[in-house]
């Protein structure tokens, strides 16, 4: 299957972190719903990726040398023709070329501009003692600043799920604060559980980071993703 | 029988126990300890100058564990740390049930050659399938056969209280504690560094023992993870289990390093597993003794509205500030109750809102049990809760002699009609003594006493949260 694939390729190259591409396509596998995500190695494939998922996207720069890819210029967003898309990519190639200029580039991925919701985290590691480790947070500066965040064991009942996404103290947020578009938590409670699901059958994957994900009032998506492997 | 019963069955329920090395400098503290032990007792020591001594006590000494013409169900070693793999290569040959090493100076130490004595133990006591408790702790206490590892500990019968410590101390203290707070223990083990039986083969053979219906554990680390969480996730389910973890700060994991050599674990992993597991999070000593009462002797209820009669005006405000800081709800009472607290109740110096102050209204007597009952009767409230000021009690005691027995008898028949769970707070003030005579009463009606409204308010709220996660 494509995650074995994957994870194979990586560790040919002897890689134990995964690309954004690589990581999202382990995620839909697990069967969570990412961004819609291509591969394009030239300027033109680009742009025809950009027609087929449809304007607006974004382009970001694919290379395991590149961690920070939006420090080395690695990323434009909001792209709405196939002019910018073109512009943009071989902007991304140049400033690349010129920040980090042995990194190996695998291309630059084109996907969807997931419409904005309410930033959540997953995320998965591993403590000595009890195994994989589920958190669960609210994104962005909640959970740099405030640590409001939850765990469980793997692997998760669904009750384990709710109340993990519960007992954060940003809850009433997820419920839909003053107006704003409440998150759908039964389709958290499912990304929880299909991630709890997925470590447990991979024990080859040490970390996994989805942050954020954007939560909408019908679904969720997952906007940005790290994988990282297990040293053989 | 499930295979971890059969396994350390003899070790829990000897028959024989055998004593190795104990001494008069330690004032025979094994020995002594066993002195009401139901079996048959043996002492092995092989220092002429300490048999009469331990002829004195009346014990048959050998001069090696084989020499001893029975077999034997629970070993006891206190011999320096250099002596004991000749110790449980003899255990090993006599087949013995279990084996506790008292002797500690093992890989705790984080010395070279405690390390090196620890992993031959280990590695010997693993081949032969021996059951090594510890090294570095006191073993097991029934006091259902006086197999006790304290001169003060008691014996004859026992409770419903299992009690897993990695520490001795603690295992000891709970055992006392616990005594003069109505809580008694069916068996409880204290295991040390744990090399070969862990935490999780502890809480699997008192999961099973039908004498426990509440598991409490003092951990300050664990060997199997994952098989301790499977093993929790379960048992919590058909008993209690309450957990105090040690070492939840980096200072505390350097004392658990030196004590029992135990790694340091993230404290928010052990939270999410305790929560995740339906076990209860106790934070330290009191709050194990407190839990444990209240699992023990309160009704089982969901609900968080709580009625508080206290003796004082000042005590009624503070009472209250403590039950709603713990998280419960003091709501106000049905139209029902102030209708009856109206026919009877005087209002001049007190007051019966919700938080209730009795202060003028506790004489006679039947005066606070009417009030109790009233609020036993209210549909607004889920549990009951009394202030027992003991210098209060005591000062009507000068002209009332027998006001504070009668009250407590009254309180007995009223905890037994009342249909919610009703708990007390013992407020002892400068009459400390007193106190004590007061709680010893309470315990021998089997009614549960708290001796702060904060420690009472924790433990109801812990057990109102427990019932509601099941």
């Amino acid at each position: 299957m494509v995650v074995d694939e994957i994870i194979s390729a990586a560790r040919k190259e002897g890689r134990t972190y995964l690309t954004e591409l690589e990581s999202k396509q382990i995620l839909k596998e697990a069967g969570i719903n990412t961004t819609e995500i291509g591969l394009a190695r030239a300027k033109e494939e680009a742009i025809s990726l950009s027609r087929e998922i449809g304007f607006p996207v974004a382009l970001k720069i694919v290379s395991p040398d590149v961690l920070h890819k939006t420090d080395a210029g690695g990323v434009k967003l909001s792209l709405n023709s196939e002019e910018e898309v073109g512009k943009a990519f071989d902007e991304i190639i140049s400033s690349i070329k010129a920040h980090e200029p042995t990194a190996n580039i695998q291309g630059v991925s084109v996907q969807n501009m997931a419409r904005p919701g309410t930033e959540v985290i997953i995320g998965m590691s591993k403590d000595p003692q009890f195994g994989p480790v589920l958190m669960f947070g609210l994104g962005g500066i909640l959970v740099e600043v405030l640590k409001d965040v939850s765990f469980r064991i793997v692997p998760l009942t669904r009750r384990d799920a709710r109340e993990m996404i519960k007992e954060i103290k940003g809850y009433p947020i997820l419920e839909g604060y003053r107006g704003q578009e409440p998150a759908d938590i039964a389709v958290l409670e499912e990304f929880l559980l299909k991630v709890s699901d997925f470590v447990e059958r991979k024990p080859e994957i040490k970390e996994l980071d989805i942050n954020p994900i954007f939560a909408y009032s019908d679904g969720a998506v997952a906007v940005d993703a790290r994988v990282i492997l297990e040293a053989e | 029988m499930k295979d971890i019963v059969k396994k350390l069955d003899r070790a829990f329920n000897p028959r024989s126990v055998a004593v190795v090395g104990d001494k008069r400098e330690m004032d025979y503290m094994w020995l002594r300890s066993l002195a009401n032990f139901q079996g048959r007792l043996y002492s092995v020591q092989i220092d002429e100058k300490e048999l009469p001594g331990i002829e004195a006590l009346g014990v048959k000494n050998y001069f090696s564990l084989l020499d001893i013409p029975e077999s034997v169900d629970y070993v006891i070693v206190a011999v320096p740390r250099a002596v004991a793999p000749k110790i449980v290569k003899e255990c090993i040959d006599k087949k013995v049930g279990g084996v506790m090493l008292f002797t500690s100076g093992f890989a705790e130490t984080n010395t070279e050659e405690g390390i090196r004595l620890q992993e031959i133990i280990t590695e010997m006591a693993r081949e032969a399938d021996l059951n090594l408790i510890g090294p570095n702790c006191v073993g097991i206490f029934n006091p259902r056969i006086g197999l006790c590892h304290a001169v003060d500990q008691y014996y004859g019968d026992g409770g419903p209280v299992g009690f897993i410590s990695q520490s001795g101390t603690h295992a000891t203290y709970f055992s006392l504690v616990g005594a003069l707070n109505g809580i008694k223990i069916s068996k409880s083990v204290s295991y040390g560094n744990a090399v070969v039986l862990d935490c999780t083969d502890y809480m699997e053979y008192l999961a099973e023992d039908e004498d426990t219906k509440v598991i409490g554990m003092y951990i300050e680390g664990v060997r199997k993870g994952r098989q301790f969480f499977t093993s929790l996730r379960e048992i919590a389910k058909r008993k209690p289990v309450l957990i105090w973890k040690g070492g939840e700060t980096e200072e505390g994991t350097r004392a658990t390093a030196s004590h029992t050599a135990s790694l340091a674990e993230s404290p928010l992993v052990w939270d999410a597993l305790i929560k995740q597991c339906g076990a209860i999070k106790v934070d330290n000593f009191e709050e194990m003794v407190d839990t444990t009462k209240a699992l023990l002797y309160l009704k089982p209820t969901t609900g968080a509205r709580v009625g508080l009669c206290a003796m004082t005006g000042g005590q009624s405000v503070v009472i209250a500030d403590a039950f709603a800081k713990a998280g419960l709800e003091i709501p106000l009472l049905s139209e029902r109750s102030y209708q009856e607290f109206a026919s009877f109740f005087n209002i001049i110096g007190s007051s019966y809102r919700n938080p209730l102050d009795i202060s003028s209204n506790l004489i006679p007597m039947d005066n606070i049990i009417r009030c109790m009952d009233i609020l036993n009767e209210d549909e607004n409230l889920d549990s009951v809760v009394l202030e027992l000021s003991v210098a209060f009690l005591t000062r009507i005691a000068r002209f009332i002699p027998i006001f504070l027995d009668e009250l407590i008898d009254a309180l007995a028949l009223y905890n037994a009609r009342c249909n919610k769970p009703f708990l007390t707070i013992l407020v002892s003030v400068h009459a400390e003594t007193e106190a004590i005579e007061a709680r010893q009463k309470l315990v021998e009606r089997g009614i549960p006493s708290f001796p702060s409204f904060e420690r009472g308010a924790k433990a109801l709220k812990k057990v109102v949260e427990y019932y509601k996660s099941l």
